[in-house]
Order: C-alpha cells, then structure tokens, then sequence
C-alpha cells in the first residue's frame, strides 16, 4: 500500500519503535504588515526569517509573504498530516509594542487549541510590569484556558523598558501566583540574539534564583540558552528543576550535524536526559521535516567516546516526547487510543497508525 | 577581498602588516579573528593612510560586538608606526551611521550610541571571561597529552614555563614551551601555541601577570582544587561548544545573506 511506505518514511516510525512525538514549541502567529505598529516588528519577522533560510533545506523554504502569516489550516497539516508529532505545545511571544494585535498570543493560539484540545496544550504567559492588572490577566488565562503552563519574553520591549528579569521582585510576585493557580510550567525564552531585542535581556543568570527560589515549579529554558549554553548547562547541572528546550539546536541536525552533536552530547552530559524536550519553534522551522533530522540525526563516535552519552532509542523517546508529557500529565498510551479516531487522524488517515499496538509491518 | 597594494616603503605599512594587526582582532563573542572568520571586505592602503571595510553576517548582529570590532580594528591598525591615519568601514549594518561615525570621531560607545544602557567594557569583560574559559580548556589538553597529571597541573605558576628550543631537530618545527612541574623537578614540553592563546587571554583578564601567579583558574577566577579539576575542565570544554555553536550560528546567517544577495543580483 503506497501509503504504508509513506508512513514508514515519515516521522511514525524510527528503527521500528514508535516514537510519541510532542513538539514542546509552536506558535500560531500574524506579521502582516498591517499588523505591523513599529519598526521593530518588521525587524522581528525578517530576523525570525534570516533564521528560518538558515536551517531550512532550500527546497523547503518558504517564501516571506506566507511566513508572515500561515494561518491555522496549514499548521495543522505542517504538524500532523505526515505524523510527523501527535501533539504540541503552543508558546505565546506577545509583543503587543511591535503588533497591534499581537505577534502571537495566547487568544490568537486558543483559536487551534480549543479547535483540538486533545492535540494541543495550550501555554499562557505574564509579565510583571503589567502589575496587577497583569495578576489578574494571569488569573483570566487559568479561569478561561486552565493552562499548564507559560511562555515568558524577558527581553520583550514595554513602553521605555526594554525587558526584566525573572529574578526582580515582582516576577516572584508573579510566580507565586502561577504556583497558587497550578501553573507548573515556565518556559523561558532564552536564545540567539534577536534584532530588535537586546542581548543582556537574554541573559539566563535570573533563572538560577529563580529556580531555587520555587523548586516545585519546572523552569524550561527555550532554545538551552544558545549563545550562553554554558551558563545554562551550569545553572541546570544545579538546579534540577530546570530543563531544556532544544528549539533552535535541533535545526542544527540538518546542515551542522558535527555541531548538532556536540552540543546534544554536552546537554546529555550535563543534565542527563530527563530533562531535555524537543520543540521545532514552528514556524521558525518545520517539524514536517525536522523530526525526521533530529531523529535521523547520530552523535559522532568522537562525542559518544568523549562525553560517554547516548542519542539511543530510550534517549530519543524521552527527549522527543515523553520528558513533555511528563511535566504535562499527558498520558501516552491513553492518548494513543484516542487518536484512533479523532479528528486529525480522520482527516489524514492515520487512524490505521494509532490502531495497532505494535508498528504496522511494512506492507508494499 | 580587493586588493590596491602599494610597494612598501619606509612611508607606508604593508598589506601584510595590516592583515597581520588585523588577525588579532577577535569577534568577541566567537573569540575567532576577523580575517579567519572573513568579515574583511577591502584593505586600501594609500601611504600612511588606511582604509578597512568589513561586514558581519547579519545586519543586526549586536551593535556593541560590532562596536568593539570595529574599535579594535582601528587601534590596531594605529599601532603600526607609519600608519597616520585610520578609517574603518562597517557595511550592511542597521547601525553602520552610528558605528562608522563614532569609531572615526573617537566618540565613546556611550556617545556613539545614547539610549543604550550599560556599557560596553563589562560586556567585553564577560565575553574575555569565557575566551579565556574556553582557551584554558586547551592549553590543559596540551599539558594532559604531554602526560602531566591534575594535581600537577594545577600547581603550575607563570615562571614554571619557559620557551623552549629543539635543537636536535633542524627542520622547521612547531615552537615549544617547556613546563617545569614539582618544584622543578622535571620538565615536559608543549607545542606553544595553546599555551600562549591561553596566556593572553589571562592577561587580558588580569588573572596572570606576576611570575608566582597561579597559572589555571576555574571559571570564577580562583585558583582550582585537585578534586574539582575535572569538573573545571569539563566547563572549560562546554565554552568552547558554545563559542563554536554560535560560531555556527552566524556562519549559517552569513551563508543565507550571501545566497540572497548573489540572487537579488541575478534578478
């Protein structure tokens, strides 16, 4: 059957094993121009795409016009029509300073999320210079949504400020309240320098305190802290409630896989791997292709000697899904039956997929 | 890279000298020379005057990384004694006015650019603090291989080393450094080169300049226990991904901008 070897090509299967795949970062967002309020926000879109050309594979560039706004129909089919992941995570970056209705909000997400609430987990987000209309925005998202979860931009521009801290006291005043609310997840964006935004704001120090500060709460610092992974990995082999997100290092299994494994056997090295969740940071970049990348991808025999770490089956499982479902309460098994007959699997088929308990044979 | 080369005279640096000053620039975030990592556009030299052009690879790489490029490039050049007069170009940059006017006018960061905050000697500070991290790493891989032990080389002061001259060998031989280790109670050699990248850098940093100064020190600052040696290393070893990965991201950034720009000029 042509489709059962298009299965077994794409993301379903890896050496036989089924792989749960959660994609830990995904946004739903809108850089249209007349979205556009600021100059930073034109700057923002063309960097995120100087980014995107940098590790996509030509062939599967997008052009700027359609990066600026996909909308919901496409993610859709870029996340699951070849299941490539059965679920993801969404992460707001709000921006409201540069887009009049926001670059990617939480309303703007919610739009999919509650279209499919069994495929995705819907995050909110804060921020303390709001004060406390922003507590009570905070308490809005958890009435209205329940999230899991929040998406924090600490370099985000607001008026003259440009970012904060997550160790400044009012951040503590914020989560506390996400603790209260049972708000478990804070995922921090801490990454690659992006113009218009300054590179000091995204330090990660201000995780360390924060982390110790409230051990029952899962910081998750987005992108592993890329160009300071050396202070994250310090900060993380300390803390143990601190995680990583791999969004901008997967890419790198795709055109920089020497580097790609470098920096995996590092982060195995220094925080094991329990503690490692995949995102693609869609649409920065494409899970329709990267899964199969970073799955695909292999640790040279130098690294694997070197740093005594494993990119295995047991390692690809946890990091690809189930360190996710784990500070999620997502429970896999239950969600495989559920995806048996759902409506993403009707809509594209793979009702076949989740049905068997073992991998379907590879039936041509 | 253009090349106009004058025939050099007692009035005028040559090429050679330019590049050779300008190799030791360093982008501060990568701890790579400038013209190793082929930001250097052109180099024209027109008797004591020279004129530098380079571009980054992207146009929003952060302006003070480029600021201090840029500064670095200058006093570098200047130090060269026929040279009177300098000018260093940035192209392609969003804050190229800035840069190139304050660079040439002598204007400070915080001149050049008023609404940034903080300035930028402690972002360079940290950024050498990692260099000087990362180099360590292999300048200890170097003393590791020639068979020293931890607790030796932890020990290590400025006036254990002194360079060293292989005269059985009349070829041309990569330099050595010998290290005196235990009271001097024997010696091993190294190639130099790690060494004396590592030594710069901890200069740089004010860690080591006094000959009884203690030569490895962890990340902080201090100098290491035998028991945590591994560990240090080990952070040594995780700077340098870093550095290297982020190199990585840039060279990935500057190969997609040329791409573009070699097709916008096919149009």
């Amino acid at each position: 059957m042509w489709f059962a070897t298009y299965f077994q090509c794409a993301m379903y299967q890896h050496n036989g094993e089924e792989i749960f795949v959660i994609d830990g970062h995904v946004h739903l967002w809108d850089a249209t121009e007349e979205n556009i309020t600021h100059e930073g926000g034109e700057e923002f879109i063309q960097c995120f795409y100087d980014y995107h050309t940098t590790f996509t594979p030509e062939e599967l560039q997008w052009d700027i016009e359609e990066y600026r706004k996909y909308g919901p129909e496409r993610m859709v089919e870029d996340l699951f029509s070849n299941a490539a992941t059965d679920m993801a995570i969404f992460q707001p970056t709000y921006l409201t300073d540069f887009y009049a209705e926001g670059f990617n909000t939480t309303g703007q997400n919610a739009e999919l999320a509650t279209e499919y609430p069994e495929r995705f987990v819907l995050n909110g987000s804060f921020d303390p210079r709001d004060g406390d209309d922003g507590i009570e925005y905070l308490e809005e998202l958890h009435e209205t949504y329940d999230i899991p979860g929040v998406k924090l931009y600490t370099a985000e521009w607001r008026g003259e400020s440009k970012g904060w801290r997550l160790d400044d006291e009012e951040a503590f005043r914020f989560l506390e309240k996400c603790q209260e609310l049972g708000i478990e997840n804070i995922h921090a964006h801490k990454g690659p320098t992006i113009r218009p935004l300054n590179r000091d704001a995204f330090d990660v120090a201000d995780v360390d305190d924060a982390a110790s500060s409230f051990p029952e709460l899962n910081f998750i610092v987005e992108h592993v802290g890329l160009p300071r992974l050396d202070d994250f990995c310090w900060i993380a082999a300390q803390e143990n409630n601190v995680y990583g997100g791999l969004a901008v290092a997967a890419p790198f299994a795709q055109n920089r896989p020497g580097k790609f494994s470098e920096i995996m056997s590092e982060l195995l090295w220094w925080l094991g791997e329990d503690r490692l969740l995949f995102g693609s940071d869609y649409a920065l970049w494409n899970p329709d292709w990267l899964v199969e990348e970073v799955l695909e991808a292999e640790l040279t025999q130098d690294d694997r000697m070197e740093y005594g770490v494993e990119w295995d089956l047991e390692t690809k499982k946890k990091v690809m899904g189930e360190n996710a479902a784990e500070l999620y309460d997502i429970d896999i098994e239950e969600k495989r039956r559920t995806f048996q007959d759902d409506e993403i699997s009707q809509q594209f088929g793979l009702g076949d997929h989740y049905a068997s308990e073992e991998p379907a044979a590879a039936d041509d | 890279m253009t090349v106009s080369e004058p025939e050099s005279d007692a009035t005028s640096p040559t090429r050679a000298a330019v590049r050779d000053r300008l190799d030791r620039v360093t982008d501060p975030e990568l701890d790579r020379s400038i013209v190793a990592l082929e930001y250097i556009d052109t180099i024209e030299i027109d008797e004591g005057r020279v004129a530098v052009e380079f571009t980054l690879p992207t146009a929003w790489c952060s302006p003070a990384f480029a600021w201090m490029m840029a500064v670095d490039a200058r006093d570098e050049i200047e130090a060269l004694p026929t040279v009177e007069e300098v000018r260093i170009t940035l192209n392609e940059h969003m804050h190229e006015t800035e840069i190139n006017r304050g660079v040439n006018d002598r204007l400070s960061f915080a001149e050049a650019f008023p609404d940034a905050d903080g300035d930028v000697a402690a972002v360079r500070a940290e950024l050498d603090e990692k260099a000087r991290v990362a180099r360590q790493y292999d300048a200890v891989e170097a003393l590791l291989e020639a068979g020293l032990d931890a607790d030796v080389i932890v020990d290590l002061r400025l006036d254990d080393l002194e360079p060293f001259e292989d005269e059985t060998d009349d070829t041309e031989t990569t330099e050595t450094i010998a290290v005196y280790a235990s009271d001097r109670s024997f010696a091993v050699t190294v190639p130099a080169a790690p060494i004396e990248r590592y030594l710069e850098k901890a200069r740089e940093t004010d860690l080591v300049s006094a000959a009884d100064d203690v030569l490895f020190r962890t990340p902080e600052g201090d100098p290491i226990d035998p028991d945590s040696f591994e560990l240090v290393h080990q952070r040594g070893r995780l700077a340098g991904v870093n550095m290297s990965s982020q190199g990585g991201i840039c060279d990935g950034l500057r190969e997609a901008r040329a791409g573009r720009l070699e097709e916008s000029a096919d149009d």
